[in-house]
């Protein structure tokens, strides 16, 4: 999705209402209940929280011109890698061999053989369409960020096609955007 | 309420901007290899081992200390080293910041250029002060002062800053600036023209 992303694909970029950053942080501390207690460093409540609109439905949530947050139409947030890097434990996650990584990093989806070989791991709680992190066999840290297309249960037993869209993955264009200035 | 965790500080290449441990898998592993020797060899052993005993000292060495000189013997043996030896040294030498730009060095110089707002109107922007150490909203305040006008200090397309005066005053400015700060040399100041620097004497 952010293959070819740069700050040209940005639309708009707005303040948020009081009543609409309420919602955008209400929303972001149900779906990652581990980043309520530094919530109010990532979205301090005095600071404007920006709303870029780019295309193809997605949304950008900015603090100081640092994305943090993506989502698309009217879906679920998902953090930027940069961001999970600092707090990784805030997602669910699923790990690919290494095989797969540079498959990722060219922003193919992630195929289910590559999650259910020995180097892939699958955490059995995950359902269908579910923000993910996707590590990598022998990486500490994550590789991307994903939207499962299938529960986990379903990836291992069908292991076949795509179990995850991979939505963002480090050196996409929001990882190189550090900034929207 | 839990306990505030506390953000993970990830070790990101100077180079290529992922995580250090990533770079095997970015756009120039190549590129990467002698900053990564430096900052994080233990991600890669292997490069340690790769690199020949000789290319190791030499990273040790810097990693202690720059100053040590080193035997004539050592240089004779250094004049024979593999061309990818002295490649990896001029990485060495460029500056890098973080994700990878390579800083330039700003060569210190004025460039001044008029911009045509409306047909009639324009204004002066004045690029590069800064370079001579003088402080730009002083400059712009003298600015405004002498020539009777609207100057300020205004964020540039690279974030740098710059001065913009209101009003033609292209022909009297290189006076007023070489008069006004003798630490710029007439000859460190250019003029935009039809998208040109051209020098003013
Ligand atoms: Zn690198």
């Amino acid at each position: 999705m952010f293959k070819k992303f740069s700050s040209e694909d940005v639309s708009a970029q707005n303040q948020v209402k009081a009543s609409v950053q309420r919602k955008i942080r209400q929303s972001i501390a149900e779906e990652y209940p581990g980043l309520e207690p530094v919530l109010d460093d990532l979205l301090p409540k005095k600071s404007p929280l920006i709303v870029a609109k780019c295309q193809n439905h997605l949304n950008l949530v900015l603090v100081n011109n640092v994305p943090l947050f993506f989502n698309i139409r009217d879906g679920p947030y998902m953090p930027t890698l940069r961001l999970l890097h600092q707090y990784p434990n805030i997602m669910k996650k699923l790990q690919v061999d290494r095989g797969a990584i540079r498959f990722v990093l060219a922003g193919a989806n992630i195929m289910c053989p590559g999650l259910t070989s020995p180097g892939g791991a699958l955490d059995d709680q995950v359902g269908a369409e579910t923000p993910v992190v996707i590590m990598a066999e022998g990486k500490q840290h994550a590789l991307a960020i994903g939207f499962t297309k299938m529960s986990a249960k379903d990836i291992r037993a069908i292991n076949k096609g795509i179990g995850v869209d991979n939505m963002h993955y480090l050196n996409d264009g929001l990882w190189k955007m550090e900034r929207l200035d | 309420m839990a306990e505030k965790p506390q953000p993970v500080k990830v070790l990101y290449c100077a180079v290529c901007s992922l995580p250090a441990e990533y770079c095997e898998f970015g756009p120039d592993f190549e590129k990467c290899k002698p900053w990564l020797l430096k900052n994080a060899p233990e991600l890669y052993p292997d490069l340690l081992k790769d690199a020949t005993g000789k290319e190791a000292d030499k990273v040790s060495e810097q990693l202690q200390s720059v100053g040590i000189s080193s035997g004539g013997g050592r240089d004779g043996a250094a004049s024979t080293a593999s061309p990818g030896d002295s490649s990896s040294n001029k990485l060495e030498e460029v500056k890098r910041l973080p994700g990878g730009k390579v800083k330039k060095k700003d060569k210190q110089e004025v460039v001044i250029e008029k911009v045509v707002r409306n047909k009639r109107k324009c204004i002066t922007v004045v690029k590069g002060l800064e370079l001579f150490g003088i402080k730009l909203s002083d400059a712009s305040k003298k600015l405004g002062k002498k020539f009777a006008t609207g100057a300020s200090v205004v964020k540039g397309p690279t974030d740098k800053e710059q001065i913009d005066v209101q009003g033609d005053i292209s022909l009297d400015i290189v006076e007023f600036l070489t008069e006004t700060w003798p630490d710029v040399p007439e000859a460190a100041i250019y003029f935009i023209e039809d998208g040109k620097k051209v020098p003013v004497v």
